[in-house]
């Protein structure tokens, strides 16, 4: 929930910079299944909700009308649990474009890999083209992975280092895989 | 063999730099044991027992005189002298420090060498036929394949943090020397010569069998995809691992591999859901262009081989003018294999010399010596076999004699390969943190009971593998006699497993039955040895007779000086 550490942006082709996180993270689960979104000051704060409380507060036949009021005024964000199936629902994604300014995905422990699929599939699959934010529990040796699958924007675990940080992402100036990113360098080179 | 460029060294330079940091930060404690541990396992440092170890790749076993030079200088400088040869075709280092590990790294990289994903819950290192490029079965040179997929998979981003680790054999010869289906994937390389195949193709295609391995719950692989061409394997493999990142169980360390996944979902269910995700890859840039396979396939063209002779049995004896020719014809029954090429042999030297520390070490004096013998006989180069032997794959039959002499003052020219003794074994419990048991001293009680080469080369054809735990690193599942170290109360028991196989009929063995003390073992051995020798048809190897009789007289044997029999474990759970 905090909002302390500030976040790590790397835009694609873009460079790498730190600024204040604008985005609470909430867990959805504080109160059940029928949990409120917590109080935003309009215009001011913005929210990351899980995208399973999204599903339930907000489709078609049951559009939860100051959900919609902040989600149109760009404050509502979701994040993906790492069990999240996002090809399962892609039609809601795909409707999200509309809302989300970004979406996030999240680690419940550093070597757990699966948010990695879910970010790559986000952008080869679901056409995702704005920020995807990784969250939990992200450690400074996830980052240059996390950057290559999709990721370009990393709210790093409070203890980590942001100025070792900062140094993970040019570690490589060489890749012999194609990612998000870049393609593998042996493509240029032949 | 393959030449690094400006690319692959990069990224191992690159690569050691990193790793130099994490070290660092280890030690300066701002990167935690916990956290630091994946870092660690992905650049091949465990922490065993004493010490750390250090597992260095060494791609599909192939490896330069040079480079095995350098592994016998880091056996010397960094550790004690020896390195041990695995199953999965690597070394290991068994007493290194953490604050040396950097400077390892870097005198590996000078040879084009790291220890890259050697393990930890990623892709492995890609092992294949030791013997491709030179065996006279192999309809398709596995080399350029396994290269091409080693860089595809080096550091893969997507895959860096698997449920558990994923291995990858390639076997394109008749006879099957990679355990194919005993991996998470195994790809059989083929050659169709029918059919219209585009220009890319060059008819190599590769059969996909998905879910196979050892550990506690042993299983066969399934074949869920044939006839890819060769060049989509990127993306296919993309689409099977997406599959097993996100939907392999990580609820339990024990059920992570894929082969529960592949099980739980049915192998027919498996192949669709990776087809499914393969739709939307198959036609991206990911998959293998002509150039790429033009940049890697130029360095496994044949050496400079001269127009020779094939010479006979009989014409290669006679090099010995007479002299040791019983033993040297033992030699070349059992360590001289066929080759491609006329007047050529390939050569395995034996790490398995009997009563001596551990099957597949060598000591730093032997790796420099064989570096030496593989400069004069083999064109500088050298192999490492599944079995934990090496190879020199280009001998000219006229020099056999010659070489053999050498490989005796080195102690690695005993003619045991295949038989009895040439027992593959993990470093169990006198290293190894996880083994219930040790393994070398029972390998070595085990080579010490049938130290008779007239014997075992009447025995033929067996295999014996030993693991000191259930991980089955040293593939016990798969011997013909399998023993397995199991704890019990605190104490060290091994199990066997009768009926296993590698190779084209690979089969997992049956355990027998309640397990014996260390103590016990030979005789147990000897008891199943010898029902084989009486119950025998005329040329019938030892699991030839062991399918056709069934478990019941060998089990007899193997319990008759037993009274108080434990209760059995059971089998593999």
């Amino acid at each position: 929930m905090s909002a302390q550490q500030p976040i790590l942006h790397f835009p694609l082709g873009g460079k790498i910079c730190l600024a204040p996180n604008e985005w609470q993270l909430w867990s959805g689960q504080d109160e059940g299944a029928n949990s409120t979104l917590p109080n935003l000051e309009p215009g001011s704060q913005k929210v990351l909700v899980p995208f399973s409380w999204w599903r339930s507060h907000f489709h078609a036949h049951h559009q939860n009308t100051d959900v919609l009021a902040k989600a149109k005024n760009g404050q509502i964000g979701v994040w993906f649990a790492a069990d999240e199936d996002v090809l399962k629902h892609a039609e809601l994604i795909e409707e999200g474009k509309e809302y989300w300014p970004l979406v996030a995905a999240h680690f419940p422990i550093f070597r757990d890999g699966r948010s990695f699929s879910t970010a790559a599939i986000l952008r080869d699959r679901l056409s995702w083209n704005k920020e995807i934010r990784m969250i939990g529990d992200v450690l400074i040796d996830q980052l240059l992975q996390g950057a290559r699958v999709g990721f370009d924007s990393f709210e790093l675990r409070q203890d980590q280092d942001l100025a070792v940080a900062q140094k993970q992402f040019d570690l490589f100036s060489v890749t012999t895989q194609n990612s998000w990113r870049d393609k593998r360098t042996v493509m240029s080179a032949l | 063999m393959y030449k690094y460029d400006h690319i692959d060294q990069t990224l191992v330079d690159q690569r050691v730099a990193q790793f130099r940091d994490q070290v660092a930060r280890r030690l300066n404690g701002t990167l935690a044991e916990e956290e630091f541990r994946p870092l660690r396992l992905q650049n091949g440092l465990y922490h065993q027992r004493h010490a750390y170890m250090l597992r260095v790749a060494i791609p599909y076993g192939l490896l330069s005189s040079t480079q095995l030079r350098t592994l016998a200088n880091i056996s010397e400088k960094y550790d004690r002298g020896y390195g041990h040869f695995t199953t999965r075709q690597n070394i290991q280092f068994n007493w290194i420090t953490l604050e040396d590990t950097p400077h390892i790294l870097a005198d590996l990289a000078k040879v084009e060498m790291h220890a890259i994903q050697t393990s930890g819950n990623c892709i492995r290192n890609i092992t294949s036929d030791a013997f491709a490029g030179v065996a006279g079965d192999e309809y398709v040179d596995t080399r350029p394949v396994c290269e091409l997929l080693r860089q595809w998979s080096t550091l893969h981003p997507e895959f860096a943090h698997l449920p558990r680790k994923f291995k990858f054999a390639v076997n394109g010869a008749k006879e099957d020397r990679t355990v194919l289906l005993c991996h998470d994937v195994g790809i059989e390389l083929k050659k169709n010569k029918d059919g219209n195949h585009g220009e890319l193709t060059n008819g190599l295609t590769a059969d996909i069998y998905a879910g196979g391995g050892m550990g506690r719950t042993p299983i066969l692989g399934s074949l869920i995809k044939q006839g890819l061409l060769w060049q989509l394997l990127p993306s296919y493999l993309t689409a099977l691992l997406r599959v097993y990142n996100r939907f392999g169980r990580r609820d339990n360390l024990y059920k992570a591999r894929i082969k529960i996944l592949v099980k739980a979902l049915g192998p027919e269910e498996f192949a669709r859901q990776v087809e499914g995700e393969w739709l939307h890859l198959q036609n991206g840039d990911d998959n293998f262009t002509r150039a790429e396979w033009d940049r890697v396939a130029k360095h496994f063209t044949k050496p400079a081989y001269q127009t020779l002779p094939t010479l006979s049995n009989e014409q290669i004896i006679a090099k010995a003018n007479g002299v040791d020719t019983v033993a040297f014809s033992r030699w070349l029954e059992r360590n001289v294999k066929a080759h491609q090429i006329p007047g050529y042999a390939s050569v395995i030297l034996s790490l398995k010399p009997h009563g001596t520390v551990a099957p597949g070490d060598a000591t730093t004096a032997q790796m420099n010596a064989i570096a030496n013998l593989a400069d004069q006989y083999s064109f500088g180069e050298l192999r490492v076999t599944h079995e934990q032997n090496l190879v020199l794959a280009d001998v000219e039959q006229a020099k056999l004699f010659e070489l053999w002499q050498a490989a005796k003052q080195q102690q690695v020219a005993l003619p045991n390969v295949g038989l009895l003794t040439d027992i593959i074994a993990c470093p169990g419990g006198d290293f190894c943190s996880l083994a219930n048991a040790k393994s070398l001293p029972i390998a070595k009680a085990i080579q010490e009971r049938f130290d008779d080469l007239d014997y075992l080369f009447d025995l033929g054809d067996i295999s014996l593998n030993i693991s000191g735990c259930i991980n089955s690193c040293g593939h016990h599942h798969v011997g013909n006699i399998g023993v397995l170290g199991v704890d019990k109360d605190g104490q060290e028991w091994y199990q066997i497993t009768l009926g296993g196989e590698q190779g084209n009929d690979a089969a997992i063995g049956k355990v027998i039955g309640p397990s014996f003390y260390a103590d016990e073992i030979p005789n147990v051995i000897t008891n199943v040895i010898n029902t084989y020798v009486q119950e025998r048809n005329d040329d019938e190897s030892f699991i030839q007779t062991y399918r056709r009789l069934g478990v019941t007289p060998f089990k007899e044997a193997a319990y008759k000086n037993k009274n108080n029999a434990e209760k059995s474990l059971g089998t593999a759970s």
